[in-house]
């Protein structure tokens, strides 16, 4: 007990700890942070006390925003809007708003692992832009036959891979040429795209399946049957498991990362989305037909629920803020 | 607070739509197809409400009494195709390749769709004044499209279809031509690319505007009183926009929701008369055809009109 309160751990933590560690009731593996989900249909953004789990407030954005991204420098939080025609930068421990960048329809946007790229998918216009990220000024557009939806980058950040829905096409940008260098069927409305072990995964949303294809020539070389209505993927921070959601199923499923083998299928109602991961080992889930977000422990299959709004869709954890 | 209908839609997706749109290849629209869903609940909804409140209404204090009410079948089926998303979804898909390859073309010439919030940044955080304001905006906008389609002949040529009804109930609001619909979204669309689209997170007050456009349209003896009158559309200031004589260029109390473009613009009409409805220019088949019938009895309508405007020139 000594050696606690040298340790600087005080006495309610204690108990809280002792209590979690004997299973009294109390949530395992107590996070501190804040967490942002998205509310697509409701305009806003949740903002949720990692400890109590609880939503805390919500930021207002414009009309529908989706997706978000932490810029290289981890000073911003940029969400598009797309229906709103803005991204929003956002402090990524307050949510405060810092500024706000008209730019049109942006959907799914992410930079170049180099940062010096931002790459925003205009679903609504079937085009992809490049931007200078520093200058958040537009380099390159190019015309895509259609629906741009996710996107991931080579770790070299020469190459942007983005997924069309509307043709159930990968299509490979040059980033140094500001090229198209190859557009190769993949399957019925591709979604979620991730570069992993010099290859790239893409979730079939219209099929049951994940493929991996060859970056050089967009040739699909493998399938992995994960579930009905594939639709994105995540890799673990500790790079061993891949986490695939299935819209159709509603299901999660973790991969080995190694093998790409099924490890567990978990299920998951209400439309699984995106995913983060948490310090504690558990996965935050948007639920996009139920108003939620779950929080899943891979351990047992269970997961608890937070009220947010509606048809929540990006999401990204601070678990270093302070709670909110 | 969890949105019951939202949940419902939530529900409905999941269990219904996703594994039909799976098993149809379609899988390319199940996000979109999502909001439909939650239209289709809403409209469900406003259905509800509005028959909830209307029938009795109009069994109260009824302006005319009919024997055979055949007519208003016609404009419950206007209502189901219209509200739950039959019609607007059909439009959807039709022009879905035009609207998207617009919105890149508009785009790369520079263009791009400000909101009211960019004119007046102290809206930010005020969604609901956001709203309220695009409302009285959008009600502005659709006055000027009404007073027009009845300056044209060839327009009114499709929107007589809307006044041909002489047993005008709440279910009158959504009989239209379907090419008067489709200008009518053309219309909207242009105004859309100068001030943005509204917050479309308020679909009870979406409801509520709705409410009132088809309360304005029973067959009830119901006005508001002095003030209410210049606030509201009501019952009676929109039957004087369906009075027999009131049909074609001479109309007047073209506001959907607020009168308060009539009082602006001169066409207000405060009379306290329950006037007859109708138009009697039009063919037979316009007021109590089939859905179909009334449809090619507007086309023939809008050739005929044509035609003499091609012989005049």
């Amino acid at each position: 007990m000594a050696m606690c309160f040298r340790l600087g751990v005080t006495v309610p933590a204690l108990v809280l700890l002792t209590c979690a560690a004997m299973g009294f009731g109390i949530p395992r593996g107590l996070a501190s942070g804040v967490a942002f989900i998205v509310n697509s249909s409701s305009a806003s953004i949740s903002v949720i006390d990692m400890t109590s789990r609880r939503e805390v407030r919500r930021i207002p954005a414009l009309r529908e925003p989706h997706h978000l991204v932490l810029s290289p420098d981890g000073k911003s939080l940029l969400v598009g809007d797309t229906v709103g025609n803005q991204i929003m930068f956002l402090d990524p421990a307050t949510g405060a708003v810092q500024r706000r960048v008209t730019v049109s329809d942006p959907y799914h946007l992410a930079f170049s692992p180099n940062g010096k790229l931002l790459v925003v998918n205009g679903l609504a216009r079937n085009q992809v832009d490049v931007y200078d990220a520093a200058a958040m000024t537009l380099i390159k557009r190019f015309a895509v036959d259609s629906t741009p939806s996710h996107l991931d980058f080579s770790p070299d950040s020469r190459f942007a891979f983005v997924s069309l829905q509307g043709s159930g096409k990968l299509a490979a940008f040059d980033l140094k040429e500001l090229t198209l260098r190859w557009t190769e069927p993949v399957g019925p409305a591709p979604a979620g795209v991730i570069w992993w072990r010099d290859k790239v995964m893409v979730a079939i949303m219209g099929a049951d399946y994940v493929v991996v294809a060859d970056p050089a020539t967009g040739k699909v070389v493998h399938r992995i049957v994960t579930g009905k209505g594939a639709h994105t993927l995540f890799l673990a921070p500790d790079k061993k498991i891949m986490w695939v959601n299935n819209r159709a199923s509603g299901t999660t499923v973790s991969l080995d990362a190694e093998t790409l083998k099924t490890i567990r299928v978990y299920n998951i109602p209400g439309g699984p989305d995106d995913i983060d991961f948490a310090p504690d080992g558990t996965l935050w889930i948007t639920r996009r037909f139920a108003e939620k977000v779950a929080i899943l422990h891979p351990d047992t299959g269970d997961f608890e629920t937070i009220g947010v709004g509606r048809s929540p869709h990006g999401l990204w954890l601070n678990p270093a803020a302070p709670r909110p | 607070m969890d949105d019951p209908f939202d949940l419902i839609a939530g529900w409905l997706h999941e269990t219904v739509l996703i594994p039909a749109l799976y098993a149809m290849g379609l899988m390319r629209w199940e996000d979109l197809a999502h909001g439909w869903v939650l239209f289709a609940v809403y409209g469900g909804v406003q259905v509800a409400l509005t028959l909830a409140v209307c029938l009795p209404l109009e069994r109260w204090r009824p302006v005319e009494r009919w024997a055979d009410q055949r007519a208003v079948g016609v404009d419950i089926f206007y209502t189901i195709l219209s509200r739950v998303g039959v019609l607007p979804l059909v439009t959807f898909v039709l022009f879905y390749k035009v609207q998207v390859a617009m919105n890149g073309w508009i785009v790369d010439h520079g263009w791009i769709p400000p909101t009211l919030e960019h004119a007046i940044p102290a809206l930010i955080g005020h969604s609901v004044a956001t709203f309220v304001l695009y409302a009285a905006i959008l009600d502005c906008v659709d006055y000027w499209r009404h007073r027009i389609s009845h300056r044209f002949r060839w327009w009114w040529a499709l929107h007589s279809l809307h006044h041909a009804q002489r047993q005008m109930t709440f279910w009158s609001d959504d009989r239209n031509h379907v090419l008067d619909d489709l200008i009518a979204l053309v219309w909207f669309g242009a105004i859309a690319l100068l001030i943005g689209v509204p917050p479309l997170q308020f679909p009870l007050l979406v409801l509520v505007l709705r409410f009132i456009e088809s309360l304005s349209h029973a067959n009830a003896r119901v006005w508001f009183g002095v003030v209410g009158e210049r606030l509201v559309v009501s019952p009676r200031f929109h039957r004087a926009h369906h009075g027999i004589r009131a049909a074609g260029r001479r109309s007047c109390n073209y506001g959907a929701v607020l009168p308060w473009w009539d009082m602006l613009f001169g066409t207000a009409n405060f009379s306290r008369a329950y006037v007859q409805t109708g138009d009697p220019s039009g063919e037979e088949a316009l007021a109590t055809g089939t859905w179909l019938a009334q449809q090619r009895a507007g086309l023939r309508r809008l050739w005929r009109t044509l035609g003499r405007l091609v012989r005049q020139v």
